[in-house]
């Protein structure tokens, strides 16, 4: 016991040298799980001599609320487009010198111009946008048409899930009716409604996390979904079974960016980290490694797989936008459909 | 004893073990999967490959979550033993307040513990990191340590003190040589409790994690948006395998320790 405790300062001693960490430039990187590849990372840290940190949240309102509770140290975070501009609206983004990003320039200027959360992209520097769609079991189903209406099939009852995310299902069924995802108009979210209580009837249930292991095991022939949750259960023998698109009436779609906090400790190192990300072979490499459609022009040569889906899919999509207290209305509709029958 | 009757309790041995040891076969089965998905394709030490080679993250926060238990357990039980042995030992006023007010933290749902913690450390201005998360393990660890410590020393005739000062002990000889030696085994489970509930811990850490302080639990936390990867089995199995040589060898040492 007296050893024991003659070796406690020791040991706090060692803990604090671990929290200090040596002096070397750092920088600290907080992203989605799984949305970089370490071996690009590694190239980061060996060819800029930066010490770069890197964790990982599973969702936006993770990394919000981590942030707003107090989590200082972060120089850049990737949220997506809603909470850019719910971000830029608290004045927790640090504006963005495009003098300093010379890769800039290499962004698609088609991709740019559709930016509304963050018009001239004066606070965010766009790294990879996606949306959800809907992935069909080949050997399963024949004949289906691109297009939402699937989940009204009654000869795939009990064979399909949706997601369990209330932007995405009324967002598809706003779409399918020819409105805006973001609408906040009574009428038109009451016809959604009642068009994903119609798909209701057919869906098993509505599910966000274990649709893809179901999918890849047969037991769902129908998935909404994101491609990349959906091609991690495949390996790539199986690949051709599946046919994932995104409905020709376009659906509710997304825009992860890359922005600098504005209390970040190290700027110029978030400068070099934004503009290596940019980088065309960087970019190429880190768009074979998620299958998301190359929103910068550079580096489309340098890819050596095709993406899941193109960019000219999302050609009918529009991108979620904050709500704000209007998000009540979808709350409430939403409710009503996991309630109702 | 009659070891033939032993049909209904040795059912419910039976079931018991069913109960607590099928899911963890089925996580060694489909770690040794050659597929990704839940249907099985060949054996394969494909994922384990993964994870020697290719999942550091994951290494640095078991790393993480190891100093942090070790250093935190070490912390609280030589506090945890000094505070117990303090409430048994001297008489003052409000003892049986003070030693109520030590064990609240026991009931206290972990959330409300962790939002405290968040906003004490924001008030005094420390930032989020490493230490933060030991600090933290610390105070969830005590009265643990202090309960443990305690009911063994209740257990314990007051009268071998006595004699000891009878014998000419003074208070430190009867400390060391005494108290200590008969409240080790008390110290030792304390000590292995506060490590396990510190390498689990999610929900208090997760408050108070700061950038590059993720541990395990937050790792794996983070990592289930895409499905548990089998790399997390692989994982796994390696934890309980590591966990079943721990127990084994503890059992040695117990025994070394108090049954010479």
């Amino acid at each position: 016991m007296k050893k024991t405790l003659r070796c406690l300062p020791l040991l706090l001693v060692a803990l604090l040298c671990v929290c200090g960490g040596a002096r070397r430039q750092k920088l600290y990187v907080y992203n989605w799980t799984y949305y970089m590849p370490p071996d690009v990372l590694d190239d980061f840290r060996k060819k800029f001599n930066i010490d770069l940190v890197y964790d990982v949240y599973p969702s936006n309102e993770d990394m919000f609320a981590k942030l707003k509770s107090g989590a200082k140290g972060y120089d850049i975070v990737v949220p997506s487009g809603d909470f850019v501009s719910i971000m830029i609206h608290e004045g927790m983004l640090a504006p963005i010198d495009k003098k300093r990003l010379p890769n800039f320039a290499c962004i698609d200027t088609a991709v740019l111009r559709r930016v509304t959360f963050d018009q001239g992209n004066q606070f965010s520097v766009p790294y990879m946008m996606g949306a959800s769609g809907i992935a069909v079991n080949k050997t399963q189903v024949a004949r289906y048409e691109h297009s939402w209406s699937i989940f009204d099939r009654a000869d795939l009852k009990d064979r399909m899930t949706m997601l369990d995310d209330m932007r995405e299902v009324l967002g598809a069924a706003l779409k399918y009716l020819g409105y805006s995802v973001n609408s906040v108009d009574t009428a038109e979210l009451a016809k959604a409604k009642a068009v994903v209580l119609g798909w209701k009837k057919n869906i098993v249930k509505f599910d966000a996390e274990s649709f893809a292991k179901g999918f890849a095991s047969g037991e769902f022939r129908v998935v909404q979904g994101y491609a990349e949750n959906i091609f991690k259960e495949y390996d790539s023998t199986r690949r051709d079974e599946v046919d994932f698109f995104i409905p020709a009436e376009g659906g509710p779609m997304y825009m992860d960016n890359l922005v600098i906090l504005k209390n970040a400790p190290d700027k110029e190192a978030a400068y070099a980290f934004i503009n290596y990300i940019h980088s065309p072979e960087v970019f190429a490499r880190i768009v074979d490694y998620l299958g998301y459609p190359c929103i910068n022009t550079a580096a489309r040569p340098f890819l050596k797989r095709k993406p899941n889906y193109e960019l000219a899919d999302l050609r009918n999509c529009e991108f979620k936008e904050d709500l704000g207290e209007k998000l009540e209305l979808y709350n409430r509709a939403w409710e009503e459909i996991r309630m109702g029958n | 004893m009659n070891r033939s009757k032993g049909g209904v309790p040795l059912f419910a041995f039976v079931v018991t073990a069913v109960f607590f040891y099928a899911p963890l076969l089925v996580l060694v089965c489909f770690s040794f999967n050659a597929s990704r998905t839940m249907t099985w394709s060949g054996f394969s030490l494909r994922w384990y490959g993964e994870l020697l080679f290719h999942s550091a993250d994951l290494w640095h926060a078991l790393g993480r979550s190891v100093i942090i238990a070790l250093s935190s357990s070490v912390t609280a039980t030589a506090l945890g033993t000094l505070g117990a042995i303090g409430i048994y030992w001297y008489n003052f006023r409000f003892k049986r307040y003070i030693s109520i007010a030590s064990f609240l933290p026991l009931i206290l749902p972990e959330i409300i513990m962790g939002v405290s913690l968040l906003i004490l450390f924001a008030a005094v201005g420390l930032p989020l990191s490493l230490f933060t998360i030991f600090i933290a393990h610390v105070t969830f660890n005590l009265p643990f340590v202090v309960l443990i410590v305690s009911s063994r020393l209740d257990e314990f005739d007051y009268s071998v003190v006595e004699a000891a000062y009878d014998l000419g002990a003074r208070e430190w000889d009867a400390l060391v040589k005494v108290v200590l030696p008969i409240s080790l085994p008390g110290i030792v489970a304390a000590f292995l409790i506060a490590v396990t509930l510190s390498l689990e811990d999610f929900v208090i850490t997760f408050f108070v994690a700061g950038p590059g302080s993720t541990t395990l639990p937050l790792q794996i936390y983070s990592m289930i948006r895409f499905g548990v990867s089998p790399v997390i089995n692989a994982l796994s199995v390696m934890l309980l395998a590591a966990s079943i040589a721990l127990a084994f060898l503890g059992k040695g040492v117990y025994r070394y320790i108090f049954q010479r």
